[in-house]
């Protein structure tokens, strides 16, 4: 009798539960933040959902918009495909007027499917593949640039300003690093006097990347692309150097975290790392890293900026709109030009893409991620 | 616990979870009918696995190779093909189930332990596969897969999909309790018990075995038709190792060989982690520490199979003479 | 010629991680017929405790590096042996006569210490300090680093000490007899509880010296850590035939050659689809491993 009683408990117990936190619409406007805050990428999921915070926090402290209050709402989804969907459909349930975050593409682009059917805004911080625009989902949005716009920048730097002949692209089959990986060789198949002498992929969460960089050793490239995530990119710096493996090494935006240099040590110096610049390196962002460290007492993370710009984006347009309808937010989000964000001026294509991104190349000196001045 | 009470409760049970399952869709918001069609998928997945592992007993570490392929066949031939999803159906049930011949032909005499680890091995061959391939398109999937349809009405809304896979659990449902109660079923539960003795009753145990092998890949494979058109976007990070190890806690902690045990599991394993979405970091945390004290409270899954209790019985009093037995030996030897 | 005995090098040092690691899954494996899915994570908090134990020595302005890294070493190996043991008491003891849900005990033991350290430590990637980056002496065109040497060396004399323990001590007697009948070692007066907590303390402190080391080499170490190479050393236990522990030692290093060769010849996307097709091909061949001996079945 008590096995019938404990299990009829636990039915009884998960039905109202799971009800919970999704109804109780209350006066304030809620803007959905899906990151991963667990599993390995559970650190820019904590950087990213602070500035959603930060944002939120200075608007609510002027008296909100619409003369109400804004609240965020940060939903796990684990930088997983059934995790961002379920995640998604909460978020729409509990009441979002609109959907700002998303790191993994993996994550994101299933989810905007949701987002598109709900009539959701969803503008995307961190998701860079393509992919994600390319469906032709009028909701969709992205701060961030299009791999394929970074593949060609990188591919460019390296020829004309490293002058390399032979390139190994090194990325780790993830959604993000092989549409970066793709792409750069995409652009510098068409480069004459440029081969790419390796093409492969590395596995995600392994330590020992010795085999394929004895590989890539004998091939004597001048300059080694990868183009996954700084945990691997750390690893793959030092022992790049250990191995003694010719030419320059060279890492995509995602390498852009100082783990990246604390990992490789010495080995880092010299290296260089394409990428959006560093909130601290631009003007227009000073303003926001000042009040991030004040407010978390920690720097802001590589994509801390573009997701503050991407809340401040959604609350702009629903101030433009006069209403937190969904769709006049997204008309509104559209119409979006030359908005002043902290990453620079932000406008919208009509795939949703950013008209305007800025690729810098960094190299790290001293220890130090330093802006790298391409004319000397 | 006599035997009126008990047919009481789980008629008041069976009764209750017809009421969730049909009241669901109507009351629920899409995100608990979306939570809702996750557990039906889990509870198809259990089901099939628990042919394999339950009946069979067969301890499979890489049951979500079959899974990705019934996913992947039907979001090719949906993408590329333009096929109707219902005309997937057939074909991921002959490729799951040839695939359940290629990998069990070889490996069914090994011992248990040696199998989980190839199955194990083999759920990361397809998975490593799917992601290195161009035609299953690679670490980003297959994107906008079409929505199934019937006859002209498009089965796009939560609701709609949660029905398709409400029959789909009824289908696999009725078959596996019929499977259970076959000569097949009846040969399953003898090799289990005693192979030797099984064999010696004219059972064939590695035909018998593939059977099992074959039929819980099918399960699976429509499991995976199914997911792919629910998601409408499939890619293989839903198919790793850990999807497998998942699918096997639905069976164990619902008790093994044990239908109503799988679909309290199924519920369980959903919904638990989408309760502790509101504690955020400590959610996984929290989970581990959950099932350790769901296993020592009740080892024996929320609901045993009433079959599985009688065996545990028996073992144990076989045990109990084995060690008497050996006891005796003991003291034989001593004098 | 260079290149192979490059790959030669590197998959011996992966091995030696694979190899320390997969002691302790055969261990277990032998004498309770458990896959401890939680080895891998007893790995990942060996690692963090050694991080640990830096900072506080830096805190105490001891800055010696081989003085710090052993003091490092014997602490976590002792506590995390000490927290082996702990799993087994509270997660495992109470189910070893059932054998599945043993396995999803097992599981929740594994998520229970992953997130226990993501809580604990940090959800991101920690570093450990760099103490020992020489450069790599380069023999000709090959590249071998100190702590390469060290961690090899070391390993294998590890693995020794365990061999011996095991066949030349009556504690070790104690754990081959259990591995063969757990009643008749019980009624031959083998403190059972006591032996197989024991044989979780060895396994742990020997992951718990992959960790510290991992940390040494590799400089990252994360709560996520244990979970692949926890998988691969298992595989590489299964491969030297599980529940024999010359067996778990050819096991790692063949399969960190095998992964090595993969990569280094083939391709390293496929690696992992050559190392598991060749356990899956020596299985269907050699059903035991390559050097299992017979064990009785038992579900």
């Amino acid at each position: 009798m008590r096995k019938w009683c404990a299990v009829v408990a636990v039915l009884a117990l998960l039905v109202p539960l799971t009800a919970l936190g999704a109804g109780a619409q209350g006066a304030t406007i809620k803007i959905g933040v899906p990151v991963p805050l667990s599993g390995g990428n559970a650190k820019m999921g904590d950087d990213i959902s602070k500035a959603a915070t930060l944002a939120i926090e200075e608007w609510n402290a002027k008296g909100g918009v619409l003369g109400r209050k804004l609240e965020i709402m940060t939903f796990d989804d684990a930088c997983d495909a059934q995790q961002s969907v379920t995640a998604a459909h909460k978020l729409v349930d509990a009441g979002v007027v609109a959907v700002a975050g998303g790191y993994c593409s993996s994550a994101a682009i299933p989810a905007s499917a949701v987002y598109h059917d709900s009539g959701v805004a969803f503008v995307a911080d961190a998701s860079s593949n393509p992919k994600l625009t390319d469906q032709g989902f009028e909701n969709v949005f992205r701060v961030i640039g299009r791999d394929d716009q970074q593949g060609p920048y990188a591919a460019g730097f390296m020829t004309k300003t490293l002058k390399a002949h032979r390139v190994a692209i090194i990325h780790d089959n993830t959604v993000y690093a092989k549409g970066l990986a793709d792409a750069t060789k995409a652009a510098l198949s068409g480069k004459p006097g440029v081969q790419v002498v390796f093409f492969d992929a590395i596995t995600p969460g392994e330590k020992d990347f010795s085999a394929v960089l004895t590989k890539v050793k004998s091939l004597k490239p001048d300059v080694t692309y990868f183009t996954g995530y700084y945990p691997e990119g750390g690893l793959l710096a030092k022992q790049f150097k250990d191995l003694g493996v010719s030419g320059k090494f060279m890492a995509g935006d995602a390498n852009n975290d100082p783990t990246f240099v604390t990992e490789a040590g010495a080995a880092a110096e010299g290296d260089f790392v394409t990428s959006t610049p560093l909130p601290q390196d631009l003007g227009t962002a000073k303003a926001f890293v000042d009040r991030y460290k004040k407010r978390f007492n920690q720097d802001p993370g590589p994509y801390s900026a573009l997701e503050y710009d991407a809340v401040n984006i959604v609350i702009n347009a629903i101030q433009r709109a006069h209403s937190t309808d969904r769709a006049a937010i997204i008309k509104a989000i559209a119409a979006t030009k030359g908005y002043k964000g902290a990453t620079g001026s932000i406008g919208f294509d009509k795939k949703g893409d950013r008209t305007t991104i800025l690729y810098i190349p960094y190299i790290i000196k001293g220890g130090k991620f330093t802006p790298y001045n391409v004319s000397s | 616990m006599n035997a009126l009470g008990n047919r009481w409760v789980r008629g008041a049970l069976v009764v209750a979870v017809i009421v969730v399952a049909l009241g669901l869709p109507i009351v629920g918001t899409p995100y608990l009918i979306d939570v809702g069609t996750l557990v039906l998928v889990y509870i198809m997945l259990g089901l099939g696995l628990n042919v394999v592992v339950g009946y069979a007993g067969l301890l499979d570490l890489g049951y979500a190779a079959f899974f990705a392929i019934g996913a992947y066949t039907t979001g090719i031939l949906m993408d590329d093909a333009h096929l109707a999803f219902w005309w997937t159906l057939p074909v991921a049930a002959c490729f799951t189930a040839l695939s359940g011949v290629v990998i069990g032909t070889p490996t069914l005499r090994l011992r248990s332990d040696y199998l989980a680890i190839v199955t194990l091995g083999f759920g990361e061959i397809v998975r490593i596969a799917a992601t290195n391939l161009t035609f299953t398109g690679g670490p980003e999937g297959l994107y906008g897969i079409a929505h199934p349809t019937i006859g002209g009405f498009v089965l796009r809304s939560p609701q709609a999909l949660y029905f398709l896979g409400l029959a789909f659990v009824l289908v696999v449902l009725a078959g596996s309790y019929n499977l259970a109660r076959s000569r097949l079923g009846r040969a399953w539960l003898a090799i289990r018990e005693d192979e030797a003795a099984a064999q010696a009753a004219g059972i064939y145990p590695v035909h018998s075995k593939l059977m099992a092998y074959v039929l819980g890949a099918v399960f699976a494979g429509a499991a995976g038709s199914f997911f792919a058109v629910k998601l409408t976007a499939i890619n293989p990070s839903s198919f790793t190792f850990i999807q497998s190890v998942t699918i096997l806690m639905v069976i164990i902690l619902g008790g093994m060989g044990s239908l109503p045990g799988v679909i309290l599991a199924a519920a369980v394993i959903v919904v638990l982690p989408e309760v502790l979405r509101a504690f955020d970091q400590v959610r996984m945390f929290a989970f581990g520490i959950g099932l350790i004290i769901l296993m020592l409270v009740r080892p024996q899954g929320l609901w045993p199979s009433r079959i599985g209790q009688i065996e545990r019985r028996a073992v144990a009093v076989s045990e109990a003479s084995a060690a008497a037995g050996v006891a005796a030996d003991a003291a034989a030897t001593t004098e | 010629m260079t290149v192979a005995l490059q790959q030669l090098v590197n998959g011996l040092t992966v091995g030696s991680f694979y190899a320390l690691i997969a002691l302790g899954y055969t261990m277990v494996y032998g004498i309770i017929r458990l896959i401890n899915f939680a080895h891998g994570d007893i790995y990942a908090v060996g690692a963090f405790l050694g991080l640990s134990t830096y900072g506080l020595l830096r805190l105490l302005h001891v800055d010696n590096p081989i003085l710090t890294t052993l003091l490092g070493l014997v602490v976590s190996m002792g506590c995390t042996g000490l927290l082996g043991m702990l799993v087994y008491r509270v997660a495992y003891r109470p189910l070893l006569h059932a054998r599945l849900s043993i396995l999803i005990s097992a599981i929740g033991a594994s998520l229970t210490l992953e997130y226990g350290l993501f809580l604990i430590y940090s959800p991101s990637f920690l570093v450990y300090p760099h103490l020992f980056d020489t450069p790599g002496m380069s023999l000709g065109d090959i590249s071998v680093s100190g702590l390469q040497i060290i961690i090899f060396v070391s390993g294998l004399v590890l693995m020794a000490a365990l061999y011996l323990i095991v066949h030349r001590t009556k504690i070790g007697m104690a754990m081959r007899a259990l591995a063969i009948n757990q009643d008749a070692a019980r009624l031959m007066g083998i403190d059972v509880n006591r032996v197989v907590a024991l044989t979780f303390f060895l396994g742990s402190t020997l992951a718990a010296f992959a960790g510290v080391l991992t940390g040494l080499y590799y400089s990252q170490i994360s709560f996520l850590m244990g979970f692949l190479i926890g998988l691969k050393a298992f595989t590489a236990a299964v491969l030297g035939g599980i529940g024999n522990i010359p067996g778990a030692v050819v096991g790692g290093f063949l399969l960190g050659v095998l992964e090595g060769l993969a990569a280094g010849y083939f391709s390293s996307r496929w690696k992992d689809v050559v190392a598991f097709g060749i356990l899956i091909v020596i299985l269907v061949v050699r059903p035991r491993g390559l050097l299992g001996e017979r064990v009785v079945e038992r579900m």
